[in-house]
C-alpha cells in the first residue's frame, strides 16, 4: 500500500506539473522579459530586478574598452530604453540585431543592466561572397 | 500474470548492419557538417553545432513519442515486448536530450554570451528532460514486472504532452531561444539550401544511432525477460 500511494502522488505529481508547465506558458503574466512598453506601461520600479528585450538601436551602440563603459539604446519600436552596462557585450550584440539585459532602473529612467545577452534570428546563410561573417567585424 | 515469453528481438541479423549504418552515417554527417557546410553569415563557423543540437532533439521528441506509442501498447495488449520498447527508447531519449542540452549551452556561450537562462525553451526542455528521468527512476520502485510496466506506461502516456509545448513555448512567449527555423508554419526553412542539405544528412544519421542504439537496447531488455519468465516457469 505504501509503494501505491507514492506510485499515485508521483503520477499525479508528474500531471500537476505538466498542467503547470502548459498553463504557466499559455498566461502572459509568466514572462522571460519584458518589453520596454511593456515595462512602462506596468511601471517597472526603480531598483527593482527586471529583464527586458528588444532591439538594439540602430547608431546607439558604444563601448569604450578603456572605461568599460556600454551603452545603447533598447527598442521595441514604440518605446526606448537608454540601456548602460560595464564590460565588453557579446560578440553578436549588434545594432538592428535583437537582445535581452538584465538589470534594474535607475532614477534617471535609464537601466543598468548587469547582464547583456545577445539575441539571433532564426534565419541561417553564408555571408555573400566577399563579405566577414559578422561576429567577427568588430 | 504473463504467460507468454518475449521472443528475441527479430533483427538477429539486422543489428550488426544498423551499428555500420549509424557509423557510415555519422562519418558522412561529420564531414558534410564540418567541412562541407558553408559558414554563417552572422554567427560564423560556431552555428554549426546546430547539426548536432537540432538532430538529437528531433530525435529525442521521437523517442519520447516511441515511449508513448510503446506505453499505450503495454496498456491495450499487455505484452512485455512494448515494455521493453518503452524502456529502450526512453533511455535513449534522456540521453539526447542531455547531449542537446549541453550542446545548446556551448552553442549558447559565444552566442548568447550566457551559459544557461530560464526562457521558456530552456525551461520547458529541462523540464522534460527530468521528467523522462522520473520515468527511468519510476520504473525503480517495483520489482513486479506487471505493476512496473503499467506505472511506467501511465507516466509515458502523460508526459509526451511536454513535447509539443517545448517545441511552441518560443511562440508562445518572449524567448531568448530564436523561432523555430525548420518546423514552423508557413514558409520554407528558414536556412540555405546546402545547409539545410546538410541537416538533412545529419538528422539522417542521427536516426540511425537512435534506431542502432535502440535495437541493442531492446535486445537486452528481451533477454532480461526471457530469463525472468523462464527462471519464473
Amino acid at each position: 500500500m505504501g509503494a501505491r500511494r507514492v506510485l499515485l502522488i508521483a503520477v499525479l505529481a508528474a500531471a500537476v506539473l505538466i498542467g503547470f508547465v502548459a498553463v504557466q506558458n499559455l498566461a502572459s503574466s509568466a514572462v522571460y522579459y519584458l518589453t520596454p512598453t511593456e515595462a512602462r506601461d506596468r511601471h517597472v520600479a526603480t531598483g527593482t530586478a527586471a529583464r527586458l528585450g528588444g532591439q538594439v538601436e540602430t547608431g546607439s551602440l558604444r563601448y569604450d574598452p578603456q572605461t568599460r563603459d556600454l551603452r545603447f539604446v533598447l527598442t521595441d519600436g514604440t518605446t526606448r530604453v537608454s540601456v548602460i552596462g560595464t564590460g565588453a557585450p557579446p560578440s553578436l550584440l549588434r545594432e538592428g540585431a535583437g537582445a535581452v539585459v538584465e538589470g534594474t532602473f535607475a532614477s534617471d529612467g535609464t537601466f543598468r543592466a548587469t547582464q547583456v545577452i545577445a539575441k539571433h534570428d532564426e534565419q541561417y546563410a553564408p555571408p555573400s561572397p566577399g563579405a566577414t561573417p559578422s561576429h567577427q567585424t568588430p | 500474470m504473463i504467460e507468454t515469453t518475449a521472443a528475441p528481438f527479430p533483427t538477429i541479423r539486422v543489428r550488426p548492419w544498423l551499428g555500420r549504418l549509424a557509423i557510415a552515417g555519422s562519418l558522412i554527417a561529420t564531414f558534410m557538417a564540418l567541412v562541407w557546410a558553408p559558414t554563417d553569415a552572422v554567427q560564423g563557423d560556431v552555428y554549426r553545432i546546430i547539426y548536432v543540437h537540432v538532430p538529437l532533439a528531433w530525435l529525442a521528441y521521437l523517442a519520447f513519442f516511441v515511449v508513448f506509442l510503446a506505453s499505450l501498447g503495454w496498456l491495450w495488449t499487455k505484452r512485455p515486448w512494448f515494455d521493453a520498447l518503452a524502456v529502450a527508447s526512453a533511455e535513449v531519449g534522456v540521453l539526447f536530450t542531455g547531449m542537446f542540452i549541453v550542446a545548446g549551452s556551448i552553442w549558447a556561450k559565444p552566442t548568447w554570451g550566457v551559459w544557461w537562462t530560464w526562457d521558456p525553451r530552456l525551461v520547458t526542455t529541462a523540464v522534460m528532460f527530468m521528467m523522462y528521468v522520473g520515468y527511468l527512476l519510476l520504473r525503480s520502485l517495483s520489482t513486479d514486472f506487471s505493476r512496473r510496466a503499467t506505472r511506467a506506461a501511465v507516466l509515458g502516456v502523460i508526459a509526451v504532452i511536454d513535447i509539443p509545448i517545448v517545441h511552441l513555448s518560443v511562440l508562445w512567449m518572449n524567448s531568448l531561444h530564436q523561432l523555430p527555423t525548420v518546423l514552423r508554419a508557413g514558409g520554407s526553412p528558414a536556412l540555405d539550401a546546402s545547409m539545410g542539405m546538410t541537416l538533412g544528412i545529419c538528422v539522417i544519421a542521427f536516426t540511425l544511432v537512435y534506431f542502432a542504439f535502440l535495437a541493442e537496447r531492446m535486445s537486452i531488455e528481451l533477454d532480461r525477460q526471457r530469463r525472468m519468465f523462464e527462471a519464473r516457469a
